[in-house]
C-alpha cells in the first residue's frame, strides 16, 4: 500500500518538474487556432511554414485547425472563459458582434495597432468597420474579403452571343437582361445557372446581395428586421430568385456538391458560389478536366452593384484571468501584419486580400480570375451587425427555413419574407 | 494437547488477518476513489448543476440570476419546442420498432446458416454499425442526391418520373432519416438477437418437432417467448437511443428547413450553443431527461409484465 502511495507521489512530483521545465521557452511561441479545414487551409499551412522558416530563431507559430462554425466559436468561448486558449485565432467578421457579447474577444487599442504598423487606410472602410463594435472599438484585423461570384463557361456563353471580346460576359446587368440570358442559355439539356438551391447559406448570400442592390436594409438601427418598404424589397428579391427555378433556368433543391458538378460537367452555363471554389476550378483545369472558364462579380440586377461579403480576420481571445501579456500581444499583431503583407498566396484560395497594397500590386493583377472579380470589394456589403447575424447564426438558419423554400417554390415570396421577419424579430431580446 | 507454539501462531495469524482487513478496506477505498471521483465530477455534479441552471437565465458560459420556472413556461409556450417534442416521438415510432422487427427477422435467417457463411452474412449486416455517423451521412446523401443519386432510379417512378429531393421534402424527411438509422444501427440488434437465439436449447425444438409442431408453432410457442427478454432489452436500448436522436437529423437537415424537422437535442443545441441561452437549454435538457426516464421505465415495466403472461 505504502509503495503505491510512494509511486503516486513520485509520479506527481515528476509531472510537476516536467511541467515547470517545459514552461521555460528558448524562443517565443504563438499558439494559433483556425477553422480553415478546406482547400484554403492547405494554403494557410504553407504560409505558416514560411513564417516559421523566416523567423526560425525568434518566433514559432504552433497552429491547430479546429472544426468550422459553431463548434469553433463554442470552443473559443469556453476556453476564454477559463483563461485557456490560443494567443491568436481566425474569426469571421460577421461573427464579431456575437463574440463581443459572449466576451470571447479582447479589444485592440489604436496604439497597439500603430506600433505594429497596422492602419485602417490599408483596408476598405466597410471591411475595417465590420471588425469594430458599435462604439468603434477594434476587435480584429481583416485578412481577406470573401464573397459570392459568378462562374461562367466561356464556350457556352460564346455560343449564346453573351461573351464580349475581352472574354468576359456581356449584357447580364439588369433583371430583364439577366432573365433573357438565362432563358437563352437554357437549351439542349443545359441549364442557364446552377446554385446550391438546397443550401440555406448560399440562399442567404444571394438574397442579401439582391436586397442590398435595391438599397434594402435587412436590420435597421432600431433593431427592426425588414422594416417598412424593406419587406417589399425582400419580396422582390425572393420573387426574382424563385423565377429562376420556376422557369426551369436553375434546377431546384440542388445540394452543394451537386451544384458544382452541374457546372463543371458542362450541364450548367453559369454557377453562383463562393470565391473559395476557385481552387476547385483551377485544379480541375490544370488536370485538363475543365473547359475554358472565368469568374466575375455578381451582375447588377437593380439600382447599383453590391455583393454580400464576409471576411476572415485575426483576433486575440479574451482569456479570463490569464490574458495574453503585452509583449505577446505586440508579437501577435506583428504576425498579423506579416500575414497581411504576404496575403498574395492566401489569395490563391480565391479570397480577395483585405490588405490594399497587396490587392493593388502587379502580382495580384496578374492572378486570374481573382483580379477579375476583386472589384467587388469596393461595394461589398457585410452581414448586419447583430448577435443574431453572421456565420452559423439564427439569420443563416432563417435562410434555410424561409429563403430556401421560397426560391424552390415551396413558399410564396411575400409569405417567406414576412415569416422570416417575424421569426427573427421574435428572437430580439 | 495442543502445543503452545501452535496457539501463539494462531494469535499472530489473527492479528495479521485483522491488520489485512483494515488494509483491505483502505485498499478498496483507494482503488474505488478514482471511479467515485470521476463519476461524481463528470456525472453527479453536472447533473445537479444542470437542474440548478435550468432555473436561471444563465448564458452558455457564466452565471445567471434565478428566474424560477420562467424557462419551463417559455418552453411550454414555444411552438418550435412543441415541434421538437413531436418530431422526436415521430422519429422514435419510425425507428425503434422497425429496427427491432428487422433485427429479429435477419437474426432468424442468419441463425439458420452454418459455418463461414453465417460469419460472412453476419459481418455484412454488422458492417454499417461500425461506420461513424459522418460517413453514413455522406453515403446516403449521395445515394439520395436529387441530381446524381443512384436511388433516384427507384424513387422517380413513384414521383411521376421526377427526381425528388428526399431531405428537402418535409413529409419524407423523417421516414428517410429513420430508414437510414435502421440501416445503420440494426446490426447491433441482429447480434443481440442471435445471442438470444443461440441460448435456446436445440432439444426443445427436437421435442416439439416430435410432437408434430410446425415451423410457425415452433416460432410462436418456443422462439418468441424465449427470445422475449432480449426483445425487451433491444426495445429499451433503442428507445433511449432514439429519444436522444441528433446527429443524423442535424446533418441531413443542415442548410434546409431545420425548424420543420427539429428534434429535442437539436433544439437544446440551438438555444444553448448557437443562441447562448444556457438556462433555457438546461431546462429543455431536463425535460428530455425526464421524458427518457419516464418512458424507458414505463416501457420496460409494460414489456416485462408482458413476458410474465407468456
Amino acid at each position: 500500500m505504502k509503495r503505491i502511495l510512494k509511486i503516486a507521489l513520485a509520479a506527481t512530483a515528476l509531472l510537476a518538474v516536467a511541467g515547470a521545465t517545459s514552461a521555460t521557452f528558448a524562443k517565443d511561441t504563438i499558439v494559433w487556432w483556425d477553422f480553415l479545414g478546406g482547400g484554403d487551409g492547405v494554403r494557410m499551412k504553407a504560409l505558416i511554414d514560411q513564417f516559421n522558416k523566416e523567423h526560425a530563431d525568434s518566433v514559432e507559430i504552433q497552429a491547430t485547425t479546429l472544426d468550422w462554425g459553431t463548434p469553433f466559436y463554442t470552443k473559443v468561448q469556453t476556453s476564454a472563459a477559463v483563461g485557456q486558449g490560443p494567443d491568436m485565432m481566425t474569426y469571421h467578421e460577421s461573427r464579431i458582434p456575437l463574440g463581443i457579447s459572449t466576451g470571447s474577444l479582447s479589444p485592440i487599442t489604436p496604439e497597439e495597432l500603430k506600433a505594429s504598423g497596422i492602419q485602417a487606410s490599408d483596408f476598405e472602410p466597410a471591411n475595417w468597420k465590420a471588425a469594430e463594435s458599435a462604439d468603434g472599438t477594434q476587435y480584429a484585423v481583416p485578412l481577406d474579403i470573401h464573397s459570392i461570384i459568378l462562374y461562367y463557361n466561356k464556350t457556352l456563353l460564346k455560343q449564346a452571343g453573351l461573351l464580349g471580346d475581352d472574354g468576359k460576359p456581356k449584357g447580364l446587368d439588369g433583371v430583364a437582361n439577366w432573365d433573357a440570358a438565362l432563358a437563352k442559355l437554357t437549351a439542349n439539356g443545359v441549364v442557364g445557372l446552377s446554385v446550391p438551391t438546397a443550401d440555406g447559406a448560399t440562399m442567404w448570400r444571394i438574397f442579401y446581395t439582391l436586397l442590398n442592390q435595391q438599397d434594402g436594409v435587412f436590420l435597421n438601427k432600431d433593431n427592426k428586421f425588414l422594416d417598412g418598404d424593406n419587406l417589399d424589397k425582400a419580396t422582390t428579391a425572393l420573387t426574382e430568385m424563385q423565377k429562376w427555378v420556376k422557369s426551369g433556368w436553375t434546377p431546384s433543391q440542388t445540394e452543394y456538391p451537386a451544384s458544382i458538378a452541374l457546372f463543371t460537367s458542362g450541364k450548367a452555363a453559369m454557377h453562383i458560389n463562393g470565391v473559395w471554389e476557385v481552387p476547385t476550378m483551377v485544379d480541375l483545369q490544370k488536370k485538363g478536366q475543365l473547359f475554358d472558364w472565368g469568374a466575375i462579380q455578381i451582375p447588377t440586377f437593380y439600382a447599383h452593384p453590391a455583393t454580400w461579403a464576409d471576411s476572415h480576420s485575426f483576433a486575440i481571445p479574451n482569456r479570463q484571468g490569464n490574458p495574453v501579456d503585452p509583449a505577446k500581444r505586440k508579437l501577435v499583431l506583428d504576425t498579423i501584419h506579416w500575414f497581411n503583407q504576404h496575403s498574395l498566396s492566401w489569395a490563391g484560395g480565391g479570397h480577395i486580400p483585405a490588405f490594399k497594397p497587396v490587392r493593388d500590386s502587379e502580382d495580384f493583377k496578374n492572378l486570374k480570375p481573382n483580379s477579375d472579380y476583386a472589384g467587388l470589394a469596393a461595394t461589398a456589403v457585410f452581414d448586419p451587425v447583430s448577435t443574431l447575424a453572421g456565420v452559423a447564426s439564427p439569420v443563416y438558419d432563417a435562410a434555410g427555413n424561409y429563403i430556401m423554400p421560397a426560391m424552390n417554390g415551396d413558399m410564396a415570396p411575400a409569405d417567406a419574407a414576412s415569416q422570416m421577419r417575424d421569426d427573427l424579430q421574435g428572437q430580439v431580446k | 494437547m495442543m502445543p503452545v507454539g501452535f496457539f501463539f501462531r494462531r494469535v499472530e495469524d489473527l492479528a495479521v488477518i485483522l491488520r489485512s482487513k483494515r488494509n483491505e478496506i483502505l485498499t478498496a477505498a483507494v482503488l474505488m476513489a478514482p471511479f467515485i471521483v470521476v463519476y461524481g465530477v463528470l456525472f453527479i455534479y453536472p447533473t445537479i448543476k444542470m437542474v440548478q441552471i435550468s432555473f436561471t437565465n444563465a448564458p452558455l458560459i457564466g452565471e445567471g440570476s434565478f428566474v424560477g420556472i420562467e424557462n419551463f413556461v417559455r418552453l411550454w409556450n414555444t411552438r418550435l419546442f412543441h415541434t421538437a417534442v413531436w418530431d422526436t416521438f415521430y422519429f422514435v415510432i419510425l425507428s425503434v420498432l422497425p429496427s427491432a422487427v428487422f433485427g429479429l427477422i435477419i437474426a432468424l435467417g442468419v441463425n439458420r446458416l452454418k459455418g463461414w457463411a453465417q460469419s460472412v452474412v453476419l459481418a455484412c449486416f454488422f458492417l454499417p454499425y461500425i461506420l461513424p455517423v459522418s460517413v453514413v451521412y455522406r453515403i446516403w446523401s449521395w445515394m439520395f442526391d436529387k441530381d446524381f443519386g443512384i436511388a433516384q432510379y427507384v424513387i422517380a417512378p413513384f414521383n411521376g418520373g421526377e427526381h425528388l429531393s428526399i431531405f428537402r421534402t418535409i413529409p419524407v424527411f423523417m421516414p428517410a432519416v429513420a430508414f437510414v438509422t435502421v440501416w445503420w444501427l440494426m446490426g447491433f440488434n441482429v447480434l443481440l438477437f442471435i445471442a438470444g437465439l443461440r441460448n435456446i436449447n436445440k432439444e426443445i425444438y427436437e421435442a416439439a418437432a416430435l410432437d408434430g409442431a410446425g415451423r410457425w408453432t415452433q416460432f410462436s410457442k418456443i422462439t418468441w417467448p424465449l427470445v422475449w427478454p432480449v426483445t425487451v432489452l433491444v426495445l429499451t436500448i433503442q428507445l433511449i437511443l432514439q429519444l436522444k436522436i441528433f446527429d443524423q437529423v442535424y446533418l441531413f437537415a443542415n442548410g434546409g428547413r431545420t425548424d420543420a424537422t427539429i428534434v429535442m437535442v437539436q433544439y437544446i443545441y440551438k438555444v444553448a450553443f448557437q443562441q447562448n441561452h444556457g438556462g433555457l437549454g438546461a431546462a429543455a435538457s431536463l425535460v428530455l431527461f425526464l421524458i427518457i426516464v419516464i418512458f424507458s421505465v414505463l416501457q420496460f415495466q409494460v414489456l416485462r409484465t408482458g413476458s410474465k403472461d407468456n
